[in-house]
């Protein structure tokens, strides 16, 4: 039987939340579990393709996602404005599963995205890390989730400790890592996590054109072979897809 | 009460909307958003004779209305597909059709000779995938897609289907797969395509040249369906983002007997199921009572 629905749902809130950073929050009853995504388009051909995006966070009125704006469809929809309806279909992807015992959330910028719901799903014991280029934004709604948040900006933020999240963070006593955010970050958490042997899962971004696994245009090479960042993942134990990454 | 059905040579389909190989896998994503017996026919992913891992990532670049891919027939190899991925399509509830791609002729009739024994209505033979390194994939050629043909007609007595790039000796192509034995001829694979990141200043995928397919490419489609109808007897299938029902009538009115749906697919999952559906309410609307009166009218004079 058919479990996945295309939906259009209004648009309930679209603020810009940091410089280029919009939140938009979509009304309706939506399912999800930590880590996965929903493809998303508010226009009709042009853009071609839907936008990935993971949950951000989600209540029994609303579904929430954090995007950037790089683009054509990201600028489209920062232009959407309350009621306008979004096209979308979801939940996707395999998301992250809790380890049992203390756990770390790390996220680089945009890669806090997939963290909130999680921390909400997860619960505590667990730290929250983020890093930010500049001004650090949306750290607040972490505060009541997590019991240690750390947060860095690497150029330097009033009331912030200038530096990089790498720095803040120390996987050692941790039972588990989960970290999304650019690639040199996510390569240097590979790293300590290996060497203090904790288990990391990262939450990978790939260009995707059906987000369902049919395509294979999100193909990521790993320990096994060719996976669908879509279906197989977003989430990868970092040992499985950054295996040819250290020395 | 109109009739959706249409007949492919020996196959009768229930409607002449298909989902278009490799851009449907093996049907199972999609069974997660409708009821794949809805359609007239899935054509499988492509596949090969060994796995094949596919060409590294980037493999995709939106363009305007389109989208470049090169996926480099990434497959777990026949015998997998035969064992592992078609008893779970025969579960779908409407007609497989097999698609195939080798590097030789005689691949073709391996190939063929396997798929023969096994519980498929059709195969796809694919001469036209602008994607695999090394070849040097020049478009369409009359004398190698006879060979393909010949060979995979002696190995099965399946329908044979020819899957044509949209380049090249393309009317040669289809009329030497037409002689040597396809009850139905494809048109059109991407089209070969580049884009450049103009970050770096080099081209953005590995092989350069990628194909071209989406919304961009169906008016180039369509004039290849309106070129081929009157110069080949056997059935067309269009293919080359058809994303709706009107886009779906449009070639119907230019010859082709029924169509495939791939970008279309990652456009909207129901793409193929809400063209069934406007299809449906076209025949109804307009009072026609089968394909057959409208099917090439944009040749009457």
């Amino acid at each position: 039987m058919p479990e996945l629905k295309v939906v259009r749902a209004p648009v309930a809130e679209n603020r810009e939340v940091a410089p280029g950073v919009f939140l938009l929050r979509l009304e309706g009853r939506f399912v999800a579990e930590p880590g996965q995504f929903f493809m998303l388009r508010a226009w009709e051909r042009d853009p071609l393709l839907a936008r990935p995006m993971s949950v951000f966070d989600l209540s029994p009125q609303a579904l929430a996602f954090l995007y950037a704006v790089r683009g054509r469809g990201t600028a489209l929809l920062a232009n959407l404005r309350l009621g306008d309806q979004v096209k979308l279909w979801g939940p996707l992807g395999q998301g992250w599963k809790r380890v049992p015992g203390r756990i770390a959330l790390v996220g680089g910028g945009m890669g806090l995205a997939p963290l909130l719901w999680t921390a909400k799903q997860f619960g505590s014991p667990l730290d929250v890390y983020l890093g930010f280029r500049h001004r650090p934004w949306m750290v607040e709604v972490f505060r009541s989730l997590a019991d240690h948040v750390h947060v860095r900006s690497e150029v330097g933020a009033p009331g912030c400790t200038q530096g990089l999240v790498t720095e803040a963070f120390s996987p050692r006593g941790y039972a588990a890592c989960y970290a999304c955010g650019p690639k040199p970050l996510l390569l240097e958490l590979h790293r300590m996590c290996q060497e203090a042997e904790v288990p990391l899962y990262v939450s990978l971004e790939e260009r995707m054109a059906c987000g369902v696994g049919a395509c294979l245009g999100c193909t990521v090479w790993t320990r096994s072979g060719p996976k669908r960042v879509c279906s197989d993942g977003p989430v990868f134990p970092a040992a499985e897809v950054f295996f040819d990454a250290l020395p | 009460m109109p009739s959706l059905e249409v007949q492919i040579g020996s196959l009768r389909l229930k409607n002449p909307v298909m989902a278009a190989a490799g851009t449907f896998g093996f049907g199972q994503e999609y069974r997660e958003f409708f009821d794949i017996s809805a359609l007239g026919a899935i054509c499988a992913k492509t596949v090969t004779l060994r796995a094949r891992t596919g060409n590294p990532p980037p493999r995709l670049w939106e363009t305007p209305c389109g989208l470049l891919n090169s996926i480099g027939l990434e497959n777990p190899g026949i015998e997998t597909f035969l064992k592992e991925e078609l008893p779970k399509m025969r579960k779908l509830g409407t007609v497989i059709v097999a698609s195939i791609w080798g590097e030789e002729p005689g691949d073709y009739g391996a190939l063929a000779a396997a798929v023969d024994k096994a519980d498929v209505e059709a195969i796809e033979l694919n001469v036209s995938c602008p994607n695999v390194p090394g070849k040097g994939f020049v478009g369409a050629q009359a004398g190698f897609t006879a060979d393909v043909v010949r060979s995979a007609r002696a190995a099965t007595t399946k329908p044979l289907w020819v899957k044509l790039a949209p380049e090249g000796e393309v009317l040669a192509a289809a009329l030497a797969a037409q002689e040597a034995g396809a009850q139905a001829l494809c048109i059109a694979n991407t089209f070969r395509a580049m884009a450049i990141d103009i970050s770096t200043g080099r081209p953005v995928f590995a092989n350069v040249l990628a194909g071209l397919s989406g919304p961009a490419i169906k008016p180039l489609a369509l004039r290849w369906v309106y070129e081929l109808f009157p110069r080949v007897e056997v059935p067309l299938i269009a293919s080359g983002g058809i994303t709706t029902w009107q886009d779906a009538v449009e070639f119907i009115m230019a010859g082709a007997r029924a169509v495939q749906v791939g970008t279309g697919n990652f456009v909207d999952p129901l793409c193929t199921l809400t063209m069934v559906e406007g299809l449906k309410k076209f025949l109804e609307e307009r009072n026609l009572e089968c394909w057959e009166v409208i099917r090439g009218c944009a040749h009457r004079r």
